[in-house]
């Protein structure tokens, strides 16, 4: 098992190489450079050749990716701002912790609230209930997360219209008055804030990990072993929660790890909507501004994020899956 | 593989047995896959309501009441034109509007939307509205790109539409579904939208399956140094999260304030790109067990090249996994476009897609609430039906091309 896993963390570095390589690539592609909004400074016409020379862009791309990748290595360095001039991880860390709070509690009320769904889906196949819940997942996988944060704000803004209080906030991750409040005061604050992104970011993820629940369930009740558990005599409770669930749930509970990294970032439209200080709109700012570092490192970080929790995910399921052999 | 539905009468079977006499060859494959097709209602539901919202943006121009670029600075934000029926008395009449006038309620300093009743204004059928404006290029012919169109003299264009008012002074509007905040009608953008929205998800997939295609074929069938190195691109690829991948790409093409049917051809690419991989690994894997198969053998000791064995014995087996694919992934495509135009990233004006639309509601519907200005919602709408029809076609022909789910 160990030989497996260290051959599988030696296999990421060249897919990490290779993936910040072509990122490096798509983000060089793009036209013109930081500097190029001041080509055409009237008081000082070198100016943006000036800061080309500052900021080392007029050296050659690949000489830039080594560069970069070099400091990224020896000392976890992944460039400067350029639009804020502070160092990247200062400004990306909050960002990636506020995306976190979002794409944490998403993530629990999915697996809460998808496993019994599924499981209901399955042993009740074609019921009404089923039907329903079919029909609703479907809703729920077309519905864009967007469309969905516009609509809960604009039901906000109407609620304020009509009884002149604040049911859920219009965006943003706390009050105005969020620096006068106690701890508690703070912590309900930041609550209130959480409810409405947490309910759209999780039904998103909902809808597909129902699915994935009912198809689990439904493939493992049909096995050799649960109709020799129930020709033995077990009572079916026992059949359908000591062997039925108790396997079906095991490898969805090992899709946890790239699940995340799904949420984290399909969140994205959500924290757009709702003015939420998460990594995507700053991904969107920087995209703007040609802040190519930022745009590095949140796309480094991802790409972390995506394999780190697709290998645990492959590892959880070798793990709990006597059939997968390494 | 014959369809092994029971016939349910004794004439019915005397028949099938009489036609299983005549023709010994067997049913293709496609055409069981349409007989399962047929079963599932869900799936022909969604395929009628594609084929109406298909048709439709393809007859834009004729449905819709303006052209793709009006504006109308005079009617920001006008709410729906209400249709009556009924004259003052209440007897049916030939349909007609009033004209909506706005003022500003110096109260509150909003703009009001009054209805002014002392005139009716009926709505015509097939009108011509001739100025040079609301001329345009008829749909199966507007296909073709310009350049082409005038290289060889074709320039038919037409001037009828469905519907409009009649009105003299062309004071009154009629806008179906309201209009946006340059005065433009949401109905007939919707329907403009409409063409970029639904077709970018099929050209895109098309595009990247054909890519996938190439790569994952070339890799299974070769094997060898092609095979890893196509298989570590895809890894990398995979490696780095779509969305992130997909705004990077538009950062190319969005700065270079291109012309609407380039940025089109941009996000298509964009899209090719981020779905090529999952797709070659599939074909790939396909294209690894069919090759240990006799038939391949079979077309190899027949003298058969590389070439030969490739195109016209592993490829079209993989056709019946392609078709299927293709239908799951385009409503993914059509949900990234309008991600994409949402973000301010993808399609610009005064070209129009949905999500494009959906950004103006986002800029300025956040502050008035959902019951006014309801109307800028409605293209979000319109993603939702187009991705879920999609999705069910997409089940319907996955069960419909799977041996297990027949019934």
């Amino acid at each position: 098992m160990i030989n497996y896993i260290v051959r599988r963390f030696i296999n990421l570095i060249p897919t990490f190489i290779l993936a910040t390589l072509l990122a490096w690539i798509v983000v060089e592609l793009a036209p013109g450079d930081f500097a190029s909004q001041f080509a055409f400074d009237q008081v000082d016409p070198n100016k943006a050749e000036r800061i080309r020379e500052l900021l080392g862009l007029n050296l050659p791309w690949w000489k830039r990716y080594f560069f970069w990748l070099r400091n990224l290595v020896t000392d976890f360095n992944l460039g400067i701002s350029m639009t804020t001039k502070n160092d990247v991880t200062i400004l990306v860390i909050p960002r990636m912790l506020n995306s976190l709070y979002l794409a944490l509690p998403a993530l629990i009320l999915v697996y809460i609230i998808a496993i019994p769904i599924g499981v209901y889906s399955a042993l009740r196949q074609y019921s009404i209930g089923d039907r329903f819940l079919t029909v609703f997942s479907l809703i729920g996988l077309a519905i864009p997360n967007f469309f969905l944060a516009l609509i809960v704000l604009a039901f906000s803004v109407q609620w304020f219209q009509a009884y002149g209080f604040f049911l859920i906030p219009t965006g943003g991750m706390t009050s105005t008055n969020f620096s006068e409040l106690s701890f508690w005061g703070k912590t309900l604050d930041f609550g209130w804030h959480l409810i409405a992104p947490v309910l759209v970011v999780a039904l998103s993820g909902l809808a597909g990990l129902t699915r994935i629940m009912r198809g689990q369930m439904l493939d493992v009740m049909g096995q050799d072993y649960i109709r020799t558990a129930r020709a033995k005599g077990l009572p079916e409770k026992s059949v359908t929660y000591k062997h039925g669930l108790r396997n079906a749930i095991l490898v969805i509970i090992a899709t946890i790890g790239s699940t995340l990294p799904d949420l984290l970032l399909g969140a994205g439209t959500v924290e757009f909507v709702m003015r939420w200080p998460g990594i995507t709109p700053l991904f969107i700012r920087s995209i703007f501004a040609a802040d190519v570092y930022v745009v590095m490192a949140l796309l480094t970080i991802a790409v972390v994020l995506l394999m780190i929790g697709n290998l645990i995910s492959d590892l959880a399921l070798a793990l709990v899956d006597p059939r997968i052999r390494y | 593989m014959a369809d092994i539905t029971k016939p349910q009468t004794k004439q019915e079977i005397e028949t099938a047995e009489a036609k299983a006499v005549r023709s010994a060859k067997s049913e293709s494959l496609y055409s069981i896959a349409w007989k399962q097709f047929r079963k599932h209602p869900l799936a022909r539901l969604a395929l009628t309501i594609l084929a109406i919202l298909y048709t439709v943006s393809a007859f834009a121009d004729f449905i819709a009441p303006y052209p793709e670029r009006y504006l109308n600075a005079r009617a920001t934000f006008q709410p729906p034109t209400k249709i009556q029926f009924r004259d003052a008395d209440g007897r049916l009449t030939r349909p007609y509007v009033y004209k909506q006038t706005k003022s500003i309620d110096m109260e509150t300093f909003q703009e009001v939307w009054t209805v002014d009743t002392s005139r009716q204004y009926p709505i015509k059928f097939f009108v011509r509205r001739d100025n040079v404006l609301d001329r345009y290029v008829p749909f199966p012919v507007n296909l073709i790109p310009v350049g082409i169109r005038n290289r060889l003299g074709i320039k038919p264009w037409a001037s009828l539409h469905l519907f409009g008012v009649d009105d003299p002074s062309d004071q009154v509007k009629i806008y179906l579904w309201g209009s946006d905040d340059v005065g433009g009608d949401v109905f007939g953008k919707i329907l403009f939208g409409g063409r970029i929205s639904l077709t970018i998800g099929i050209i895109g997939s098309l595009v990247a399956i054909a890519i996938g295609m190439a790569m994952g074929g070339l890799a299974g069938f070769f094997g060898g140094w092609i095979d890893e190195l196509i298989m570590r691109l895809v890894e990398a690829l995979s490696a780095i999260p779509t969305i992130f991948l997909l705004l990077a790409l538009s950062a190319i093409f969005y700065p270079l304030n291109w012309p609407p049917i380039y940025v089109f051809v941009a996000i298509v690419v964009s899209l090719a790109l981020i779905g090529w991989g999952g797709i070659a690994r599939s074909v790939r894997g396909l294209v690894l067990s069919l090759r240990e198969q006799e038939f391949t053998f079979a077309a190899k000791a027949l003298g058969a090249n590389n070439w030969r064995v490739i195109l016209r014995h592993l490829l079209p087996q993989t056709f019946s996994y392609v078709i299927v694919v293709m239908s799951l992934i385009i409503p993914g495509y059509i949900l990234f476009e309008s991600v994409l135009s949402f973000y301010g990233l993808g399609i610009q004006p005064p070209a129009t897609s949905w999500g494009l639309m959906l950004n103006t509601a986002q800029s300025f519907a956040g502050v008035t609430g959902l019951t006014e200005r309801w109307w800028i919602f409605i293209p979000g709408i319109f993603i939702f039906v187009s991705v879920l029809t999609w999705n069910l076609l997409g089940d319907g022909l996955r069960d419909a091309f799977d041996p297990r789910s027949r019934k």
